[in-house]
């Protein structure tokens, strides 16, 4: 079992480490190693949050402080015991994260990078002005350390203690971004729209993110706290939040090692330098400045290509025979109900009093001319875009207004017309984060690797090659997904849209850029998904596709329904024709509905 | 009671002229490139600490002197000063341009956020190898004679650096809404590709943008100079200062930025009247409410409805 392996590896580095550290009695080396331990720790977190959901914190130093201080006033003032405070410290640690996460419901990028990095210069401020609580550049004095049977823990344990604490960190961490969180992470940082779409909560995960990250800093802060028994103001500046984030840039965010090597690197580094602090300071500068534009995967990236082990048992793809009960059937009758909805942009009306009805385990086409509105109705229907009027009822219940995880929870699955996959993941991540909202393991079940957890993230993978099957990709399952032809990417997606175990299934475009032999046999393969239960509601323009594969056709034109029915009668309705091909002046028939139509 | 409070007003005016000017710079490069200049805080500490060291030269002292003594720098060493502030600060816009900016802008991933920031952290640490961190008592060049009127004291810097921000804000805006130059800046703003097949040089107009942006805050940084003292640790503040103004008026809109930087200035002087400690805090909480309910700023949503 590779995870065991994993474990045991770490246990033996853990003993080595610990072993080593037992015969070092120089204060000094021992204090750099403990600081490594320290670093470590704010880097794992931050990884998490930098590296994996691809949010720029510039505001570490303000956790690193809360936990310090939550430390230095519980064990100094509230006469908590030091375990306790330490564990207080990463909760209150915790609570930051929170907050400083809180603006990112609102904000993106460069903007909620600044809100972080105020956060950090108003914690700075904080508690370097406010000395009647934080002592200032004064300091608080007599913070209790840990303690040993007893005895407060001499630097030598506080080695072993950080060591022990960073295995577990590490270990727990990989747990979580192995499986369901940090696929769910990855692909926010990749697409959020996509990510929603295929029912992660996007919100939630960065909130988690964030905190993750706020946890581990905190608890560092503490420990240094703790250690030192003292801390004051001078600790906390905005350098310090600058060094955190290099530490994860430097050694190679968004992979499990890059925060060891990041920071046992810088920390050397930082130790040998810290006589001349505006050399220290100018290296900083210089590593953020060329260190991205130089090694784009930090020092990681840069031996990635030597350290990559071989994928993992391709093969293994089962017969394509085997899905077919796996897509379920369902009964009969009215699936959704959209009654009277419309939008606008401006002057622009790409929906306006639609109505229309969708039978369960029908194939349904939605055409019309460019900007009818066809997209923008998809949009509307899985929660992308709000709809201003109007009712969307999908199995009995109304969604306008849902947010597009939940819809995509409900049961609809869509792909999109300007493909939306997240291009770095593998084909196979693509379509088992397509199973995101169907697995059950939560937060801390993935955090510890429970059997329940790792059940789920088996049955994905297996779901996730069966699909793969499906979509004749299994022997494609660990490439990129950016790295495949465009014809290929569409059937990924389609894939990830079935992972998510719609009853109804929208597809914007899906035979767009496909070429005449593609297309058929994507036309065989709606039948075949359809034919399993699954009702599909697709826009498109290729008409023999269209014609030769659903059961009922949806026209729209200038955000208006003009007709809609079976294959045969939409295509000898006059106003449909009207719509496509213009008409004559002087052609009176078909001329009045279309005037209606503008 | 109402002089104290007149008498922050105007100091926050002053204070909110500077940050104005910085938000302004945020808006440039902001609207043409999609970048902002996460150092941009150095850059008003680089554009004091210039402005200083061209004075000393004036005075026949060695650049990396602390302190002025007894030495009062001329009307036109003081031009000269300006001059050189916006000059080097210029170029050196460029140069972040070219060496931080450009290799990144327009691919996901911020990595220009890094490169900035890296940029100042370099400026800093330089300037910390030459004059350490202390603060430098830097002489005004209108004089410290405090002007008495309705029983307010006023410092003529404070004035000065008032009615300078004004002034470039009134020219700034009549070069965008009304000349070629503007109108190109403009297009290159609204999409770069579009604006490239019209004949526009894009490139020319963001190499423009982050030298303007730069001066900008140089010039912040001379005229703050003599209100606070010299430091290479005033930037940082100010800078954010200036980007809270830009998110309060709304970074895609140059006049609410104005006005963003203005309102921050005088709020956070009223609080500072008040509660010292809770200034920052302050601050950053307006910032936090006016997103949380306009995210786009109180003045930003009018240019997006026209994209």
């Amino acid at each position: 079992m590779k995870g065991a392996r994993h474990v045991a590896a770490v246990v033996l580095g853990c003993a080595l480490l610990i072993g080593l550290t037992a015969a070092l009695s120089n204060d000094y080396y021992l204090r750099i190693v403990f600081m490594m331990c320290v670093y470590y720790m704010c880097a794992a977190g931050m990884n998490v949050l930098v590296g994996y959901a691809g949010q720029k914190s510039l505001g570490q130093a303000g956790l690193f402080a809360a936990g310090a201080y939550a430390v230095a006033l519980l064990t100094t003032r509230a006469g908590v015991g030091p375990w306790l405070a330490l564990l207080l410290a990463a909760v209150v640690s915790g609570l930051c994260g929170v907050l400083v996460a809180l603006p990112s419901l609102r904000v993106k990028g460069p903007y909620l990078a600044m809100v972080t990095l105020a956060f950090g210069i108003v914690v700075e401020k904080l508690v370097g002005e406010w000395t009647e609580v934080f002592g200032g550049a004064q300091g608080i004095y007599g913070i209790q350390p840990l303690t040993w049977g007893g005895q407060p823990l001499d630097t030598q344990q506080w080695v072993w203690f950080g060591i022990v604490l960073c295995a577990l960190t590490h270990l727990v961490l990989r747990n979580l971004l192995r499986g369901r969180f940090g696929r769910a992470l990855l692909s926010l940082q990749a697409d959020e729209i996509a990510s929603s779409s295929v029912g992660v909560r996007v919100y939630r995960a960065k909130v988690i993110a964030f905190v993750v990250a706020a946890v581990t800093c905190g608890i560092a802060g503490a420990m240094v706290a703790q250690q030192n028994q003292y801390i004051n103001s001078d600790f906390i500046t905005f350098h310090l939040s600058i060094f955190i984030l290099l530490l994860v840039l430097f050694g190679g965010a968004g992979t499990l090692a890059g925060p060891l090597v990041g920071a046992v690197i810088l920390t050397l580094v930082d130790a040998l330098l810290a006589r001349w602090p505006s050399v220290q300071h100018f290296l900083y500068g210089f590593l953020l400045l060329f260190a991205l534009y130089v090694m784009p995967g930090g020092v990681v990236g840069l031996f990635a290509r030597w350290l990559r082990g071989k994928p993992a048992g391709a093969g293994a793809a089962p017969a394509a025979g085997e899905d077919a009960p796996a897509l379920e059937a369902r009964g009969s009758g009215e699936l959704l109900e959209v009654a009277g909805v419309g939008k606008s942009y401006g002057g622009v009306k790409p929906a306006s009093d639609v109505s229309f009805r969708l039978q369960r385990g029908h194939i349904h086409a939605l055409i019309g001319p460019n900007g009818a509105g066809k997209s923008t109705m998809i949009n509307m229907l899985t929660g992308v875009v709000a709809a201003d009027e109007g009712s969307i009822r999908f199995l009995g219940q109304e969604i306008v207004g849902l947010p597009a995880h939940r819809i995509c929870c409900m049961g609809m699955g869509r792909t999109f017309q300007n493909l939306r996959l997240f291009a770095e993941l593998s084909v196979l991540d693509n379509v088992m984060l397509g199973r995101h909202s169907r697995m059950r393991n939560g937060f801390f079940a993935s955090l510890a690797a429970l059997p329940g957890a790792r059940r789920e993230e088996e049955a994905t993978r297996r779901r996730a090659r069966q699909l793969l099957a499906l979509v004749d990709l299994a022997h494609l399952a660990e490439q990129p997904a950016g790295s495949l032809p465009y014809g290929l990417q569409r059937r990924v997606e389609l894939a990830r849209a079935l992972a998510t175990e719609p009853q109804l299934l929208l597809l914007d475009e899906p035979a767009a850029g496909l070429n005449p032999q593609e297309t058929a046999e994507l036309g065989q393969l709606l039948l075949r998904i359809g034919r399993c239960g699954v009702t599909i509601l697709m826009v498109e323009h290729h008409m023999d596709l269209v014609m030769s594969v659903s059961d009922h056709v949806i026209v729209l034109d200038y955000g208006v329904k003009i007709a809609e029915g079976r294959p045969a009668e939409v295509q000898a309705n006059p106003r449909v024709i009207a719509a496509y091909l213009g008409v004559e002046e002087g052609e009176d028939e078909p001329a009045a509905p279309a005037a209606a139509a503008a | 009671m109402a002089e104290a409070l007149l008498q922050a007003i105007i100091s926050g005016l002053a204070v909110g002229g500077a940050y104005a000017l910085v938000a302004l710079g945020f808006s440039i490069t902001f609207t043409t490139t999609k970048t902002l200049n996460f150092s941009h805080g150095e850059f008003v500490s680089a554009g004091a600490f210039i402005g200083m060291s061209a004075l000393f030269v004036v005075l026949g002292l060695p650049i990396g002197s602390t302190s002025f003594g007894s030495a009062v720098p001329s009307g036109g060493a003081q031009l000269l000063a300006l001059a050189a502030a916006l000059g080097v600060m210029g170029v050196l816009g460029w140069v972040l341009y070219l060496v931080g900016v450009r290799p990144f802008a327009g691919r996901p991933g911020m990595a220009w956020v890094m490169s900035t920031l890296g940029f100042g952290v370099i400026l800093q640490s330089i300037g910390l190898a030459i004059w350490g961190p202390k603060p430098v008592v830097v002489p005004s060049p209108v004089g410290d004679a405090v002007i008495r009127f309705l029983g307010v004291g006023v410092r003529p810097q404070e004035l000065l650096t008032l009615g300078v921000a004004v002034a470039v804000m009134v020219g700034f805006d009549h070069v965008m809404n009304r000349t070629m130059v503007g109108k190109a800046m403009r297009a290159v703003a609204a999409n770069g590709n579009v604006a490239s097949l019209m004949g526009i040089n894009t490139n020319a107009m963001m190499i423009g943008a982050f030298v303007v942006s730069s001066a900008l805050a140089g010039l912040s940084g001379f005229l703050l100079a003599p209100i606070a003292q010299a430091s290479l640790f005033m930037g940082l503040a100010v800078g954010l200062k200036g980007f809270s103004g830009a998110m309060i008026g709304g970074l895609s809109n140059p006049r609410g930025c104005v006005i963003g930087g203005f309102v921050l200035g005088v709020f956070e002087s009223l609080v500072n009247l008040w509660q010292a400690q809770w200034r920052e805090v302050a601050v950053f909480a307006l910032v936090i409410l006016v997103l949380a309910f306009r995210p786009t700023g109180l003045f930003g949503r009018k240019l997006v409805e026209k994209v």
